[in-house]
């Protein structure tokens, strides 16, 4: 009986692990994929002026393969790309600002602001943390989420997302710098 | 001095059991029982190693071995699934220390707390681990030594702290409920720090499901994780907490009548309601707890040592448990006042009919664990001739309810030895007393179809351990031997 027991014990067991693995296979080429899409497109994005730098990073950012986009380069709208050093008053009028560069065990964060008119329009992560295929996965779906709640609350104090503490705190470190920049 | 009494068919009515249907007159009829209690321990083997292995498909179906590509990522990797597989033990233990009925039922109360015990010391090393592992690879990949990573985590993380304290508790209970340190400490300081395991638990959850990437948001990993640790705390609270108030107010008990059968030993005779689903139970044990100051938070098991007594409508009623003075616990209860109100939790553990495996039935029994084999002997089903009874004790006044079970066995027609005297100093292994021992006496003279029967041993640890070696060796098959630790 004894027997019966390890040998059927062993034999769930190894089926168990079996089926996570196989399944686990099958989730990192996907994601590795996605990975690939997202370096793809940081190499072609970087540089490039984008005429329509919101309307695209929202897009990005909503399908949820935002990682490290691409849609860098200074809107049209401001030209004031990044200038965190433009003093404030200016700053109220609009434009984009870069925040600081959050190092975590993850990966880089560093988010950009558009701002209009005194408000925040819109949120673009330029760095996600990256460090390894669970990390994308976790950027990818903390990202729009912490993007809404920053666009409501048009502030970076917000809840950070279960799951993803660490990327959300980075991700509103580099907010509040970007704010601070923009004298919001 | 050795007291025989021959079967006697037909001269007694066998009392029925007054849960068990009419008595099947054909050979092996606890086999089909015997085969699904094996089954069911199997399944439980089966079901506890399937989840150990779930713990760890759940971080390879997220893609976690083939996302390890750096050394750090490795070490991190590592500490992950040691941080899984640790809290599935962790579940495990809780489901083993919390009385369910199908564990009790399947493999016994004492054997389920050997197990709990056994997965103490694995659990605790998978955690240490999974905190270490942890802190290196992340310090790794941030070029951090360990330690400031951990400080950083603590620091930094939410939830981090939290996790900390859950590790520094679990530490605490493992090595208090360490065999040596059990000893040096009263018993009461031991449980009270058991409590914090339950401290230790849930200050462990928040770190896993806010920075554990595994268990994030949207993921159906964070739903099975809910859901074993949900089921476990909800079979906790079940079992352990409202089931035993549940019992406590149905059974309405108090204390009718203490009385002395020996010097140091007193018969708690107790009235209560709905007894009818206390009967039947044989020597499976209860814990009572007499809600008297001082006394009410001391847990007490005892088994009947009769079957409850029927008095009045209702299941109103009388049932009895004999007490002798062991600790300074059972000391107090010799001096229990009248009409004292009693809480009880159970019956629990296998020393009861349903461990029965065998028509022959034999019952071993020294000093107050004579109590639990005298109800064993009120109900366990068998046919005049199918039962001996051997009852150990220094002397006659020690072989307790003595009488009471010498007037079962003429009724029930079972074989009584009475094994009274010192022991032999010169040979600890025997369980038999001087004159016998050196008379060459073994088990299977007393009983020559032993390797034929259940065997139900109950005594101090140490003489039990000699009966068990002795039933070994008289051929009897390691199914067929039951018996119960008491001290635990």
């Amino acid at each position: 009986m004894r027997i019966r027991a390890a040998v059927s014990a062993a034999l769930a067991s190894a089926g168990i692990l079996l089926v996570g693995w196989q399944s686990g296979v099958h989730v990192s080429d996907t994601r590795s994929a996605v990975a690939a899409a997202a370096t793809g497109n940081q190499a072609s994005g970087t540089g490039i002026t984008d005429s329509s730098g919101a309307a695209s990073s929202e897009s990005a950012a909503s399908s949820g393969t935002t990682g490290n986009s691409g849609t860098t380069g200074s809107s049209g709208a401001a030209g004031a790309s990044g200038t965190s050093g433009a003093p404030g008053a200016a700053a109220k009028a609009g434009g984009t600002y870069d925040g600081d560069v959050v190092q975590t065990r993850f990966g880089t964060v560093q988010v950009q602001i558009t701002v209009k008119a005194g408000q925040i329009t819109d949120v673009t992560a330029l760095k996600l943390t990256d460090a390894e295929g669970r990390s994308v996965q976790i950027s990818n779906y903390a990202a729009p989420v912490l993007r809404d709640e920053v666009l409501q609350a048009q502030s970076a104090d917000v809840q950070t997302v279960g799951g993803a503490t660490v990327t959300s705190d980075a991700y509103l470190t580099s907010l509040q710098a970007a704010l601070d920049a923009a004298n919001l | 001095m050795n007291t025989q009494l021959l079967p006697s068919p037909g001269t007694g009515t066998p009392m029925r059991p007054t849960h068990g249907s009419a008595p099947v007159r054909e050979a092996g009829r606890f086999a089909g029982q015997h085969r699904r209690r094996l089954l069911r321990a199997d399944a439980l083997t089966v079901t506890a190693w399937s989840s150990m292995a779930a713990s760890v498909a759940l971080w390879l179906a997220d893609g976690g071995l083939t996302a390890v590509s750096s050394p750090a990522g490795m070490v991190t990797a590592l500490g992950i699934v040691a941080g899984l597989a640790g809290m599935d033990l962790v579940l495990l233990m809780l489901l083993l220390a919390a009385r369910i009925p199908f564990i009790d039922g399947a493999v016994g109360h004492d054997r389920a707390l050997e197990f709990h015990r056994k997965l103490g010391k694995p659990s605790l090393y998978l955690l240490l681990a999974h905190g270490l592992l942890i802190a290196v690879g992340y310090g790794m990949a941030e070029g951090l030594d360990p330690v400031s990573e951990a400080v950083a985590l603590w620091v930094l993380v939410p939830d981090m702290c939290l996790a900390f304290i859950s590790l520094a508790l679990f530490i605490a209970v493992v090595v208090t409920s360490l065999v040596a340190v059990r000893r040096r400490f009263p018993y009461e300081f031991w449980y009270a720090v058991h409590l914090l395991t339950y401290a230790a638990v849930l200050t462990s959850l928040p770190h896993q499901f806010s920075v554990g990437g595994l268990f994030a948001v949207g993921t159906w990993q964070r739903w099975y994780w809910l859901a074993i640790c949900i089921a476990t705390g909800a079979a906790l609270l079940y079992y352990r907490i409202i089931q035993p108030v549940r019992a406590t107010f149905r059974h309405q008990l108090t204390v009718e009548r203490v009385t002395s059968v020996a010097p140091g030993v007193v018969n708690i005779e107790m009235s209560g309601l709905q007894l009818g689903s206390l009967a039947g139970n044989g020597g499976r044990f209860f814990i009572w707890r007499f809600l008297a100051p001082g006394l009410w938070w001391h847990p007490h098991p005892f088994s009947l040592s009769a079957e409850p007594v029927r008095t009045g409508p209702d299941g109103h009623g009388r049932l009895r448990i004999t007490v002798r003075d062991l600790g300074r616990g059972s000391a107090q209860l010799l001096t229990l006042r009248r009409g004292t109100k009693v809480a009880v939790e159970g019956p629990y553990g296998l020393f009861s009919s349903a461990a029965r495996s065998k028509d022959h039935v034999v019952m071993i029994g020294a000093g107050i664990g004579i109590t639990p084999l005298r109800a064993l002997l009120e109900t366990t089903p068998f046919a005049p001739g199918q039962a001996t009874v051997l009852l150990r004790g220094h002397s006659n006044q020690e072989l307790y309810l003595g009488e009471e079970i010498l007037e079962l066995c003429r009724q029930r027609g079972a074989t009584l030895f009475h094994l009274t005297g010192g022991r032999d100093p010169g040979s600890p292994d025997s369980w038999l007393p001087a004159s016998e021992h050196r008379a060459g006496y073994a088990l299977a003279d007393y009983v020559p179809e032993i390797a034929l029967a259940d065997v139900y041993i109950c005594g101090p640890s140490r003489w039990a351990g000699n009966v068990l070696n002795a039933a070994r060796a008289a051929g009897v098959h390691e199914d067929q031997l039951h018996h119960e630790r008491f001290d635990w």
